[in-house]
């Protein structure tokens, strides 16, 4: 887990053995001279000892990913994701669902010691390799000088050894732990880019001594072990009250209580409308369908409802659909082989306004019905 | 061994479907929500009044969207029949000794839902009389029905104090006629002319 190099000093020891070389076969005394001499060569060309020295450290932080492997060499993974954030990740793991994908981040520690007052060191990073699936995956980083703990503090890893990310910013550190962030972005990916599957990546940390501009260390860290990064494709589609409309309460899963309503229509509740129907009245709310899905090589999706449990007085109270408010509503099916389809080309995450009627009947006499009465709509959203 | 039970076990994490809520799932193309969908019903009846058809002649109802709900009026009369006011009318049979009735068809529309029992019953009643010397009174078909009346014998004064039953049984949603006016006496005194209003309350009740 540690390295340590010592560049000058092997620079400087070079011409040493060069010069010895020269002396064989030289009298004692003038061998002992030249030995003088070189020593005190040495001693001029050679820096202080301590200032071509320091340790660059890189091992897992507290709550983060762990580590395996040995010297400069650290292996891990982030396990399985999805771009929607859906799912508890990978142990050490944090997920961020954001509107675009979502960023899968863990914390590490980089320690750096040894370095003389008062040198310091800054550590950068860039991937030297780089995801097959760069449209699915991207890695980014989190200096330490940041939390860490949202997706503002993460940027795209540079691929460019040349022009590496910044993780320890100069003048930089000595004889200190920081903790520093690596995330992976799972971007919304639909269509002819779309992937499922596993996927690795390879990152290079760079120490640079600020004083003499010197990279004195590098580590790896390789997100391949034991597997990699595995890509799953992911769907949700969640409902949303509607400007306007009657609120939707998320519970198992939704609910919506239309109140106090009768065949005549009057005094509909707020966020309710009445349409005329004939034989009673239909309530009307508009709703929001929010469809979501990721890593499928379709761009659509189809959305269908039905009425999976009826009402109790299922003549007197009838679930209805329709495109626009003021109709026309139909009835909306009530098994799942005559469900309703609302859509078959709803787009990810691109909200659905669309529109439910309860149809309630004006019936009199014995089939009449007063009282608390509710039904469940399954909503299914397929994604060929 | 344990190597290829290792690599079996990944393999069927990354295979295995995962449904976290009816909301979300991975690893797999379908998600299946539900909305829990409640509502509470209750009985209502309406009663609404419009402008009838059946006469030659009709006094417009107008509603106001505030009270009093509807108005009509008669327009200019007099005990003798003179004047021809807003609609119909009916001279007195004997000026100067019997009423002079002018009169409209006026239309009522009752509407009940959710009700136990169809039926019912619409009375009429005078909540507020005209003011003293009380020369002119409300009136209506005697007969109850969507019959023309014929005469000023056909109508009869609308109760101020029990209401009358003009309608039994209607059906919800079926626009009932029936004949309103006033009758002015050939009563002479202070207070006898002049702008003057009453106010009939109509009542539906199923039962």
């Amino acid at each position: 887990m540690r390295v340590r190099h010592h560049e000058n000093v092997r620079r400087t020891h070079l011409p040493v053995v060069k010069s010895g070389g020269k002396v064989c076969g030289a009298s004692f005394g003038r061998l002992l001279l030249a030995l003088i001499i070189l020593v005190i060569v040495s001693m001029a060309f050679t820096k202080p000892a301590a200032a071509q020295q320091g340790t660059f450290t890189v091992s897992a932080a507290p709550g983060g990913i762990t580590f395996s492997g040995a010297g400069t060499t650290h292996s891990g993974q982030f396990g399985t994701m999805n771009a929607l954030g859906i799912g508890t990740p990978s142990a050490g793991v944090t997920v961020i669902p954001l509107s675009n994908g979502a960023l899968y981040f863990t914390h590490y520690q980089i320690t750096v010691t040894g370095l003389p007052n008062p040198h310091l060191a800054a550590v950068t990073a860039f991937v030297n390799s780089n995801f097959t699936h760069t449209a699915a995956l991207i890695m980014e980083s989190c200096p330490s000088s940041s939390s860490c703990n949202a997706a503002g503090n993460f940027s795209a890893i540079s691929l460019l050894s040349a022009a590496p990310t910044t993780v320890v910013a100069a003048p930089g550190i000595n004889d200190q732990t920081v903790t520093a962030g690596l995330a992976i972005f799972v971007p919304d990916n639909n269509g002819a880019s779309a992937f499922t599957g596993i996927d690795a990546a390879r990152i290079t940390l760079t120490a640079t001594d600020t004083t003499n501009n010197k990279n004195f260390a590098t580590a790896e860290i390789r997100l391949d072990t034991p597997v990699g990064e595995t890509v799953q494709t992911a769907v949700r589609l969640t409902l949303a009250t509607a400007a306007g409309g009657l609120t939707i309460t998320p519970g198992a899963d939704f609910s919506m209580n239309f109140g106090n309503v009768n065949g005549l229509g009057f005094g509909p509740g707020p966020g309710l409308s009445t349409v005329a129907a004939a034989g009673g009245v239909v309530y009307s709310t508009p709703y929001v369908l929010q469809p979501a899905f990721t890593d499928f090589t379709s761009t659509i999706a189809t959305i269908r409802t039905f009425v999976s449990t009826n009402f109790a007085h299922p003549t007197i109270l009838i679930l209805r659909d329709a495109a626009a408010g003021a109709g026309p509503y139909n009835n909306i099916g009530t098994t799942a082989g005559t469900a309703t389809q609302i859509t078959n080309a709803a787009a990810s995450r691109s909200s659905i306004t669309r529109f439910l009627g309860l149809f309630v009947s004006n019936a009199n006499g014995a089939t009449s019905f007063r009282g608390s009465d509710s039904a469940i709509l399954t909503f299914t959203m397929t994604v060929p | 061994m344990k190597r290829l039970f290792t690599i079996f076990a990944l393999g069927m994490m990354a295979l295995s479907t995962a449904a976290f809520a009816s909301t979300t799932a991975t690893n797999t193309n379908t998600v299946s929500p539900t909305l829990q969908i409640s509502a509470t019903i209750q009985s209502a009846v309406q009663l609404t009044l419009s402008t009838g058809t059946a006469a030659v002649t009709h006094c417009a109802v107008t509603p106001t969207g505030g009270t009093p709900d509807y108005t009509m009026s008669f327009g200019t009369v007099d005990a003798l029949g003179i004047n021809n006011g807003n609609c119909n009318k009916f001279a007195p049979t004997t000026p100067g000794t019997t009423n002079a009735i002018y009169w409209s068809d006026y239309n009522l529309n009752p509407v009940f839902t959710s009700q136990t029992v169809s039926t019912n019953t619409i009375t009429a009643q005078v909540t507020t009389d005209f003011a003293a010397p009380n020369n002119i009174f409300i009136v209506r078909d005697s007969a109850n029905s969507n019959t023309v009346p014929a005469n000023a014998a056909a109508f009869t004064a609308v109760s101020t104090g029990t209401p009358d039953t003009i309608v039994t049984n209607a059906a919800s949603g079926v626009a009932q006629t029936r004949f309103i006016g006033v009758a002015v006496t050939p009563a002479n005194g202070a207070g006898v002319t002049g702008a003057k209003s009453a106010t009939v309350t109509f009542t539906l009740t199923v039962q």
